[in-house]
């Protein structure tokens, strides 16, 4: 199995507070990674790293190195580096203004070459992959706020997904959405690993249990534990790592 | 203190504070009243003598057209450039500037509003109209002067220069609106399309400029008002001619507008029929500015309770 | 694709610098020019002297500094109290009643009514009556000017105030208006006294209100019933008159009037922030 992304001693601050503290993983191709730890542990921190969005707090600050196929991501254009690793935030945010195609579309529309019946294949088939297309294919033109949160948040994804980025990061995706809906898309994130890299944020463990091939234990800005799922739930070799997978913190 | 004195009290200052309240209710209707009294003698003589073209103190006629037109151009050809200079200031403000040229700017912009009209028109008189005669009019009618629009001769006094200072004036309104409404873009949204490689401005572009559309709109129609109603610097600088647009349509034409005639003819006017028309022209004034006004507060408590509820 | 993209960036980026500058740059114009033109007339006897009869140079503005400031004064003098007075009546009796909405409604009306349709009004009301110019009708004018501003003002510093505070005082006993002017008032007072001074710093400017009520006067001002000279309608007269002596004037006159503004404005702005938190 390839490594697809490496971090390789990356801190990161917000002013003078340090959030992140060396942390070197390498996440493999097409598979589910998820990042586990209690909350403020600095796991939204590290994956906004991964596709340079932490640089944008006032006063944020990276230091170490991160590569994506070998290659410096703080080398690249910031811009490059968030079309080849997409990202799905724990809020559904589709662009209210916009129909639901326009949502999907609204990332590859921006560098103008593709014609009207390309987007609109990639409309079809990315709501399609997200098993949205049935449910919404009668009215593509009415406004992603009008739909339910589950499809909302499916919805992001597809916005994701359309770019055929090489990594997608999501921020705890159904952290805000009903059971239903919640399963609904950890089908949808297992079936997505045939294509693409996936690196979950999840504050619940019965969720990295459930759909991530590999696990990583973030605790107070610092990897813990990083092993293969079930490895990682069955023969925790941290103390703290017990104590958190078996809900006695966090 | 015993409890009738108290209840008393309690009800004097309740009559107190509403009937200050219905005194300037009050107020506002006798703005009404009075100038529909006062425009009683026009009206009774001719009432559609205010919608004719001419002007002529010495004959009698009071045509109010040629200034109504005039208030209604100076002021839409100053929206029209006022309305890039704000977005682009306001969208320079919240997405590119650095913190210090922010705090700078916002003075800047307070600054502006702060300045008083007659200030503008000293200004606009005697440092603008020569240098815009010269470097602007000047060339124009010389190039492209055979179109109407741009014909000379060049006055510098006109109503291409009114239109420019009431730009100034009318910026601060829509800037400060429109920044107070782009920081307020939730960063839900901007993050979602930085996460799909948008640059800074397709970011605004796209998520900040549409979600703030309605707003901006009504921040437009909020200077439109002010720049129906401006008086000195308009006056001081449109040349109080109306020669535009019957004569000529260029802009680069002296004109009228309601405002600049009241301010110019109103103190020396003795005619009964002349004040009359004068203040007729006023209370035309006021029912647009109203109307323009209470259109642009309609949407702002509609944004308002959007954002509530949302 | 992706290249043009940034200079598409960088293009927009100077696009909007020079939009910002198109706003920057005449303000800078504007007090660059008072202060250049007006600097050269100022002296003692510029800031205290009566003009001086036509054809003779010399004199001063002194006449219409003191009349701006006796206008300015009796207009606060009704405008004041009848803002803060219907400021308290928005935020603590009108609640939702038809009553409150409506003097709400007409209140923010009356801050969008042209300075010189209320100059009109004046004129109307009281010249046209008394067929006689009069600095009473400039500061009914100026006076109406300022309700609106201090009525919203005061109506929300007065908002800002914790209802906690009211219910406390209402569980003592004590009586409404008491509560009203003893706790929220005085809690809300830096916001009713910046306010004031804004209102105040606003109608110094205002120039169209004056032209057709208090007029012009060479001559010290005898009384507020006589027509009278002010800086404002000053500067107009001398800026339009062409004669160069009175063109000069009127930049001095100018450039004292965007330093009384100005003054007030930072005051309020940024150094009463300070103190009150937020203006």
């Amino acid at each position: 199995m390839a490594t697809k992304l490496v971090t390789e001693r990356l801190s990161a601050w917000f002013g003078k507070k340090q959030v992140l503290k060396d942390i070197s993983i390498a996440f493999e191709e097409r598979q589910v990674t998820a990042l586990v730890g209690p909350s403020g542990c600095g796991k939204s921190t590290f994956i906004r790293c991964l596709n340079r969005m932490h640089e944008l707090n006032p006063g944020a600050r990276v230091e170490g190195k991160a590569f994506l196929d070998g290659i410096d991501i703080y080398g690249m254009d910031p811009m490059d580096v968030r079309r080849k690793i997409g990202m799905v935030f724990q809020k559904p945010n589709p662009f209210p203004n916009m129909s639901i195609s326009d949502n999907v579309v609204a990332g590859i529309k921006l560098s103008g070459e593709k014609s009207k019946a390309d987007l609109d294949a990639i409309v079809e088939r990315t709501l399609k992959s997200v098993g949205l297309y049935d449910e919404v294919k009668d009215d593509l033109r009415r406004s992603g706020a009008s739909l339910s949160g589950g499809q909302q948040q499916r919805l992001c994804i597809a916005r994701a997904l359309a770019m055929e980025p090489e990594v997608i990061l999501m921020d705890e995706p159904t952290s805000a959405l009903d059971p239903a809906s919640t399963s609904r898309i950890e089908d949808l994130i297992r079936k997505l690993k045939s294509e693409i890299t996936v690196i979950i944020i999840t504050h619940n463990v019965g969720q990295a249990a459930r759909i991530s091939d590999k696990t990583a234990f973030l605790y107070l800005g610092e990897l813990i534990e990083y092993n293969d799922t079930k490895e990682f739930f069955e023969s925790p070799k941290s103390p703290i790592t017990e104590r958190y997978i078996t809900g006695r913190f966090g | 203190m015993n409890k009738k004195s108290i209840f008393f009290k309690d009800s004097a200052f309740k009559y107190l504070v509403g009937g200050s309240s219905l005194i300037v209710v009050a107020f506002f209707v006798m703005i009404f009243v009075m100038l529909a009294v006062r425009s009683y003698p026009s009206m009774a003589n001719d009432p559609l003598m205010i919608f004719g073209s001419t002007w002529d103190v010495n004959s009698g006629l009071y045509g109010g057209i040629p200034a109504i037109l005039g208030t209604l151009a100076s002021s839409a050809i100053a929206v029209a450039l006022a309305v890039p200079i704000s977005l682009g200031m306001s969208v320079f403000f919240t997405e590119y500037a650095p913190r210090r040229v922010r705090a700078a700017l916002s003075i800047v912009i307070d600054m502006l509003a702060t300045i008083p009209s007659v200030i503008f028109g000293i200004w606009g008189l005697w440092i603008v109209a020569p240098l815009v005669k010269t470097y602007v009019q000047d060339p124009i009618v010389g190039s492209i002067g055979f179109i109407p629009l741009f014909s000379g001769p060049a006055y510098g006094l006109s109503l291409f220069l009114a239109s420019l200072v009431l730009t100034f004036m009318i910026v601060p309104i829509i800037s400060s609106l429109t920044i107070s409404l782009l920081s307020t873009t939730p960063v839900e949204l901007r993050e979602a399309m930085i996460s799909l490689g948008a640059t800074r401005w397709e970011v605004v572009r796209h998520v900040a400029l549409p979600f703030s559309k309605l707003g901006i709109f009504a921040s437009i129609i909020l200077a439109l008002g002010r720049a129906l109603g401006e008086t000195m610097a308009v006056t001081m600088v449109i040349g109080n001619s109306f020669i535009w647009p019957f004569s000529s349509i260029s802009l680069f034409s002296p004109a009228s507008t309601i405002t600049s005639k009241i301010a110019s003819e109103l103190y020396e006017a003795v005619d009964v029929l002349h004040v009359s028309s004068l203040v007729e022209l006023g209370l035309i004034l006021l029912v647009i500015t109203l109307l323009v006004n209470s259109s642009a507060r309609l949407v702002i408590t509609r944004i308002s309770r959007r954002n509530a509820s949302g | 694709m992706i290249v043009s993209r940034r200079t598409k960036e960088k293009l927009i980026i100077a696009a909007l610098v020079a939009l910002t500058g198109a706003a920057v740059v005449p303000l800078f114009w504007i007090i660059g020019s008072i202060v250049w033109n007006g600097i050269s007339v100022m002296s003692l006897e510029f800031l205290t002297s009566l003009p001086a009869p036509f054809g003779s140079s010399g004199g001063g503005i002194g006449n219409a500094i003191l009349g701006t400031l006796i206008i300015n004064l009796f207009a606060s003098g009704l405008g004041i109290p009848l803002g803060i007075l219907t400021g308290i009546y928005l935020a603590e009796y009108a609640h939702d009643s038809r009553m409150g909405s409506a003097v709400r409604t007409i209140v923010e009306s009356l801050s969008g009514v042209p300075s010189l349709v209320i100059g009109l009004f004046a004129f109307t009301l009281i010249v046209l009556s008394f067929r006689h110019y009069t600095g009473v009708a400039a500061t009914l004018a100026l006076g109406i000017m300022m309700i609106p501003l201090v009525a919203k003002a005061t109506e929300e510093s007065m908002r800002v105030v914790s209802d906690d505070l009211r219910e406390a005082g209402m569980a003592l006993g004590i009586p409404k208006y008491n509560i009203t002017t003893r706790i929220v008032l005085s809690m809300a007072k830096g916001g009713v006294i910046s306010g004031s001074l804004l209102a105040f710093a606003r109608i110094s400017g205002e120039t169209a209100p004056l032209l057709f009520t208090a007029l012009f006067s060479f001559y010290w001002p005898t009384g507020i019933d006589q027509p009278m000279a002010t800086l404002q309608v000053l500067i107009y007269n001398y800026a339009i008159s062409g004669f160069a002596d009175w063109v000069a004037k009127a930049w001095g006159a100018s450039l004292l009037l965007v330093l009384l503004v100005i003054t007030i404005n930072v005051a309020v702005r940024y150094l009463g922030r300070k103190k009150y938190g937020g203006a």
